[in-house]
């Protein structure tokens, strides 16, 4: 007997796969610059739905998410630049080992003093513990010159070659970061939509309940931080080929500060909100950077601060414009078939979003 | 020898600085929960605030009394249109205060300009001891004077005062201590104030050693979450432990391997989470 999706299920998939074509044939009507303007949008998406996996799945708030970001981008540039191996899959490899083994070895003292149960102590001592990773390995990259380029980073990171003909063009990039975007999305989407996703929701309900039912808490937030830790990593590696520079501003504050905006402005109950989040917040950077260049952290602080003042938030999740624009689409859903004097689907309430 | 006695006195100083800022953090988030990531631009703030009064009316002192009142009349208004309303929420708050912190500092940078500006010493600490061969300023003792003199009058405050043993009891139980019929509310906002108003008097009293500049509170924010960490919130001594050992041996770092001291304190610091998360010297509230 084959399964029946609920109504409202079949609508919002539908809604991604237009979106999802639409992406994929916006360089065909958009100037190089527009696109690439896309681009960075799918790469700042990516880079925050993979702190939602923490924040908004498990509650974990981290201020240091751009540690992982940086240690992708660093890792991949320091591959071609320094040790001249130009695979762009061998770069992602490694940013993925790399990524991991740091958010591994970070893990240990982060979730030593974070959560119920002896031993822990208030969420504040972590995010304290969050923003030193980011600035300790920002101070590390300055440190080693030989290595990392010191204060200014590296530039000239070439064009990523995917191992076939020549290295890809522009246009091809966006392609690429298209492709590796959808299978990122799709393996966070498949993974917090599994058994082990449920029971980070759980943690992020009631700890002390999901331990008494015999969850090993603190193995899922941890596994929870390098899979989160891993995809940022990818992230990283992406914006490295974008931008084709790394900073030691890739691992500090100002990058973090990027990422949990975009969780706050898009909203953790969906799992595109980060997504909606990059698409407002990269589109405004772009319009600040040409008007108000010199105000643009007045800009970018203000927006923090109306964010936080301003998303609805309850039982400690934010429904920002994520669920906004859900809530939009399934009312359009319900609306424009009324128009035409047809019967509206049989919608059924899920709760659950995208 | 004499290198190294004024490596030291230069440490003191700044560890003196840095006691000042944690001080009025680890005051505001002990008493009134609140995580104030705002803290390095305020003071970067009182810094300015002290430059303008200086540069318009000459007196040190003024300058550095009407910075505290002008920090403490800002970080209240910032408690109550925008802090309140994120009670108990202490990752929002922290969000929060990173956004304001970057639009203090623009906002100073529209007004002031970028660059540098100096700042000189007052009237009779101008002067430079002789150690050995070699010179420190007076300035700087000065400086070492004021912050025994905060750390003195914080101690007093704790360990005698009502409002000491008031604060004591809050952190232990804070509903207890309210339901004995104590005003809490009033005591912290008292302790609120004071910490912000410390947070201008280090930026005015730091200026003259390294200028006023809009991100002059950057690393100094971090440096002082660093302090309140290696320290231990809950008690002033426990601050001021934290500020000495991080003050010193960031000095020290930077005098004699200046390669590595970048980092130093950050590796300290993940010391000391990982093997006493209370801090050298603290309460286990947190």
């Amino acid at each position: 007997m084959s399964r029946r999706f609920p109504a409202a299920n079949m609508q919002n998939a539908a809604a991604v796969f237009v979106i999802a074509v639409i992406v994929l044939l916006l360089p065909l009507f958009l100037p190089t610059h527009w696109s690439s303007l896309v681009a960075k949008m799918m790469i700042y998406g990516l880079f925050a739905t993979s702190l939602n996996i923490i924040w908004g799945y498990a509650n974990i708030p981290s201020f240091g998410h751009a540690a992982f970001f940086g240690a992708g981008a660093y890792s991949a540039a320091i591959l071609v630049l320094k040790l001249g191996i130009t695979s762009f899959w061998l770069g992602l490899l490694f940013a993925i080992v790399v990524s991991a083994a740091i958010a591994a070895i970070l893990g240990i003292p982060a979730f030593r003093v974070f959560g119920v149960g002896a031993g822990a102590v208030n969420p504040i001592y972590f995010l304290l513990a969050t923003i030193a990773f980011g600035e300790l390995l920002s101070k590390l990259a300055i440190t080693i010159r030989p290595v990392t380029g010191g204060s200014t980073g590296m530039s000239g990171v070439p064009r990523a070659h995917l191992g076939f003909g020549s290295a890809i063009n522009e246009e091809q990039f966006y392609y690429l970061v298209f492709g590796i975007g959808i299978v990122c999305l799709f393996l966070m989407y498949r993974i917090l939509h599994s058994h082990y996703g449920y029971a980070l929701r759980g943690i992020h309900d009631n700890e002390k309940r999901m331990q008494a039912l015999g969850y090993n808490t603190w193995l899922y937030k941890y596994t929870s931080w390098i899979v989160a830790g891993v995809f940022g990593g990818i992230a990283g590696v992406l914006f490295c080929y974008f931008g084709s520079t790394v900073m030691p501003n890739n691992f500090a504050m100002a990058t973090s500060d990027i990422s949990f905006l975009l969780v706050i402005l898009g909203g953790t109950t969906v799992f595109f909100g980060p997504l909606v989040g990059s698409i407002f917040y990269v589109g405004i950077e772009y319009v600040a950077s040409i008007y108000l260049q010199e105000r643009w952290p007045l800009i970018f602080g203000a927006i923090i601060v109306i964010a936080i003042m301003a998303t609805p938030w309850s039982k400690d999740r934010y429904k920002g414009l994520g669920p906004g624009v859900l809530l939009l689409w399934q009312w359009l859903c319900r609306v424009v078939p009324r128009l035409w004097g047809r019967k509206p689907a049989q919608s059924v309430p899920t709760g659950k979003g995208v | 020898m004499s290198q190294a006695v004024v490596t030291g006195l230069n440490g003191l100083s700044y560890a003196f600085i840095l006691f000042l800022l944690a001080a009025g953090f680890s005051l505001t988030f002990g008493v009134m929960g609140v995580l104030n990531l705002a803290h390095g631009a305020l003071y970067m703030l009182g810094a300015y605030i002290g430059m303008q009064v200086i540069a318009s009316v000459h007196q040190f002192w003024l300058a550095v009394v009407v910075a505290a009142i002008a920090l403490a009349i800002i970080g209240y208004a910032l408690y109550w249109f925008f802090l309140k309303k994120l009670y108990n929420r202490v990752p929002e708050q922290g969000v929060l205060t990173i956004g304001l912190a970057l639009i203090i500092a623009n906002v100073v940078m529209w007004i002031w300009g970028p660059r540098a500006h100096s700042m000189m010493s007052p009237h009779g600490l101008t002067g430079v001891v002789h150690i050995g061969s070699l010179g420190f300023p007076v300035y700087r003792l000065f400086v070492v004077g004021i912050g025994v003199l905060v750390l003195a009058l914080l101690w007093y405050m704790q360990d005698r005062t009502r409002v000491g043993a008031i604060i004591r009891a809050g952190m232990d139980n804070k509903d207890m201590t309210v339901s004995l019929g104590i005003n809490y509310g009033l005591v912290s906002t008292f302790v609120f104030l004071l910490g912000m108003a410390l947070a201008g008097v280090a930026g005015v009293i730091g200026a003259p050693i390294t200028g006023a500049y809009p991100s002059m509170g950057d690393n100094l924010l971090l440096l002082t979450l660093i302090v309140v960490v290696v320290g231990g919130t809950g008690y002033i001594q426990g601050t001021m432990l934290g500020a000495l050992v991080i003050g010193l041996l960031d000095t020290f770092g930077k005098a004699y391997i200046p390669r590595v001291a970048l980092f130093f304190a950050w590796v300290v610091f993940l010391a000391i989470l990982l093997l006493r998360p209370s801090g050298l010297i603290g309460r286990k509230v947190f």
